[in-house]
């Protein structure tokens, strides 16, 4: 199998930042070694924490030590990686010498406090960009890691790829189950069935690119996980409003729920169109911690409609959506 | 290859400049005054001569490290320097150019310095949770001091009695010549990412992620809040008197005041700064209380904060400022920026 070329890169000048997670046997660092040695002329810097495993075939190799730290807001759900801020800004001295970034995390790491520290901290900011969480499900085991770990929840509700891997080793009713139990968790992101790691580096690298409103437009309406959950199970909301929104309803909504519920909504996404703006906008948070930007003009004779995702536990969909109608334009 | 920048300032006359490959990630002179070193995130130091000052093409460059080199201080002995890198090793380079591997470590040495006086030398190196103690050939470990996470900054106090780490949840402040192996803790709930002490030892000061300052009074422990920062604050000065600490942070230098019962209480001074654009380095002179500030323009200024008298050191200089020192005799005035930009003046010339 050939890869196909990776885009060239645009004027974007932050560096694009990979996060591998996934169980112990998974096929983290199959996976890696497949992206480091696979023929795409990119140089990668790594950064890993679990020594042991399999070796990484790779020229700049760092060591992070995962020193998780909470923010002075007094929040639980507010962590950041503060060894991360000092490799990334440590990198960023050598900057020339790698095209991206990968950072494979441990297997029982929650991915909030890596993921959070692209938002939190303003050096990291400044010169590096989450690329994409891009977790690892072992197919034959992840239906029995689900019932054992909270962590493997939330290393998939986390991601924005997905690579289901050894789906040789079930059969087509198996792997049925598993991708079903996976949607139900996350709604969103695309799942790509691999063996032995061989995905195509397109899937899991330069997801900048990727049209999150494509996904969103084709997200059907029964990820509302029509089967009986528990409450605590995590799970995806998807909500759309056809009216304009008013960006400052909008903020003022958002800021408010997630100060209040975002230590139970991992992750929220969505492509919004405010009232008098030509630009589609991007929003996206991890738990209390949100960001968004212009991404460029509405197609031609496209339906300008704003799509909301939530993934966490406790949803409540009524109530996130009057929520979000609320703020339509009068 | 020899890219040139015109610069303006006090460097046009008393100084030079020169472009070279890669970040400027510190600089600093030899005890003796007589050489300057910067470091790049090339692994290179490349190296002044005081009677070469103002003749850049002569500086010569050293291949030290593979991968960034990310700290200089001064060897123990009047001529030399001391670096650590990203490849963990901790080196010596002489006043021959000879480098020798002092340690090698798994982890970056982010940060070296040096303690010499006519009784004691000793040479320190922050690697992941260790810090090392060395003697002054900086062959000898003397102690290897654990931390409960990674240390972000390490600084000798004036006497070099005791040396203090910067990490989460605190600092933790160690004797250097002490039997036991218990430091005291300093303890504050957060990421400290630097530190400075007081030349005076009152006051131990960490900057913090969260964009302030905390401080605490040695004498009591008493905790001191700076706060008020749009940015992180990476670099810390105190004036030699110990009355004024200099930091980076804001569009200004802003100046606590450790006098009069400050800083508690008391609103920080601000000097001019340059235009608006962020300081991000300051050292105060060794001596007088001048100090120096780089900002994220290229620019460097000297400032004396009685008159707040401005002096440019060089004004159109590309990137913002990464490295700022002073020679220990206050003499020599070295800068480097992210890119790559190095400047030196002789404040001495007639
Ligand atoms: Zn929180």
């Amino acid at each position: 199998m050939s890869d196909a070329p990776l885009p060239s890169d645009t004027q974007d000048a932050l560096v694009p930042v990979t996060v591998l997670t996934g169980f112990l046997g998974a096929g983290k660092t199959t996976l890696l070694n497949h992206i480091l040695t696979a023929e795409h002329g990119r140089k990668y810097a790594v950064v890993i924490n679990e020594y042991g495993e399999l070796g990484v075939d790779n020229d700049l190799v760092v060591d992070a030590d995962e020193e998780v730290f909470e923010m002075n807001n007094g929040c639980i759900c507010c962590t950041v990686r503060g060894d991360l801020i000092r490799i990334l800004g440590g990198l960023m001295k050598r900057r020339g010498k790698f095209d991206g970034i990968i950072i494979e995390t441990t297997g029982l790491a929650d991915p909030a406090p890596v993921a959070q520290t692209f938002f939190a901290d303003e050096d990291v900011r400044a010169k590096t960009r989450l690329d994409a969480v891009v977790t690892v499900v072992d197919a034959l085991n992840i239906l029995q890691t689900l019932k054992e770990s909270p962590e493997a929840h939330q290393q998939i509700a986390f991601a924005d790829v997905m690579i289901l891997n050894k789906t040789d080793l079930v059969d087509d009713a198996q792997l049925k189950q598993v991708e079903d139990t996976l949607r139900s968790i996350n709604a969103i992101a695309p799942i790509h069935r691999a063996q032995k790691g061989n995905v195509k580096l397109t899937d899991v690298m330069d997801r900048g690119g990727f049209d999150l409103q494509r996904v969103l437009e084709h997200m059907p309406d029964f990820l509302e996980n029509p089967e009986h959950h528990h409450e605590e199970d995590l799970s995806s909301v998807s909500l759309t409003v056809k009216t304009p929104l008013d960006a400052g309803k909008f903020q003022m909504w958002i800021g408010a729920l997630l100060q209040e519920k975002g230590a139970d909504i991992l992750r929220t996404k969505g492509i919004l169109n405010f009232e008098g703006q030509p630009d589609r906008f991007a929003f996206q948070a991890v738990h209390m911690m949100a960001d968004g930007n212009n991404i460029g003009p509405w197609k031609e004779g496209e339906p300008r409609d704003s799509r909301l995702v939530f993934i966490g536990r406790n949803l409540n969909r009524p109530q996130l959506r009057r929520g979000l109608e609320s703020c339509a334009v009068a | 290859m020899s890219e040139t920048l015109t610069l303006r300032g006090l460097i046009e006359k008393r100084g030079a400049s020169r472009v070279v490959e890669g970040h400027i990630t510190s600089c600093a002179a030899s005890r003796d005054h007589q050489r300057f070193a910067f470091t790049t995130g090339e692994g290179d130091v490349i190296v002044a001569h005081r009677s070469d000052l103002t003749d850049a093409a002569s500086w010569a460059t050293y291949a030290v490290h593979d991968g960034p080199a990310l700290s200089v201080t001064p060897d123990t002995d009047p001529h030399g320097f001391l670096t650590g890198g990203d490849d963990g090793r901790l080196c010596r380079l002489d006043m021959h150019g000879e480098i020798e591997e002092l340690g090698k470590s798994r982890r970056w040495v982010e940060h070296v310095l040096s303690y010499v006086d006519n009784k004691t030398s000793y040479i320190a190196a922050a690697m992941g949770k260790q810090v090392e103690l060395r003697d002054a050939t900086g062959r000898t470990v003397l102690k290897t001091f654990e931390h409960p996470s990674s240390v972000s900054g390490i600084t000798f106090d004036a006497k070099g009695k005791r040396l203090a780490a910067s990490h989460y949840n605190g600092a933790s402040l160690w004797y250097t010549q002490s039997k036991s192996d218990n430091p005291r803790l300093l303890e504050w709930k957060g990421s400290h990412i630097g530190i400075a002490m007081h030349p005076q030892g009152e006051a131990l000061v960490t900057a913090m992620q969260d964009n302030d300052l905390h401080g605490w009074r040695l004498s009591d422990g008493h905790n001191i809040r700076m706060s008020g920062y749009p940015t992180k604050v990476r670099s810390m000065s105190f004036s030699a008197n110990g009355k004024w600490l200099a930091t980076s942070g804001a569009d200004v230098v802003v100046m606590w005041p450790f006098f009069g019962g400050g800083p508690m209480g008391k609103p920080p001074a601000e000097l001019p700064g340059a235009g608006g654009a962020l300081c991000t380095r300051v050292a105060f002179h060794p001596e007088q209380e001048v100090v120096a500030a780089g900002f994220a323009d290229g620019t460097v200024l000297m400032i004396e904060p009685a008159t707040e008298r401005v002096l440019p050191v060089s004004l159109g200089g590309n990137g913002p400022i990464s490295a700022l020192a002073y020679s220990a005799d206050g003499c020599m005035l070295g800068f480097g920026t992210e890119e790559g930009l190095i400047g030196l003046v002789d404040l001495a010339a007639a």
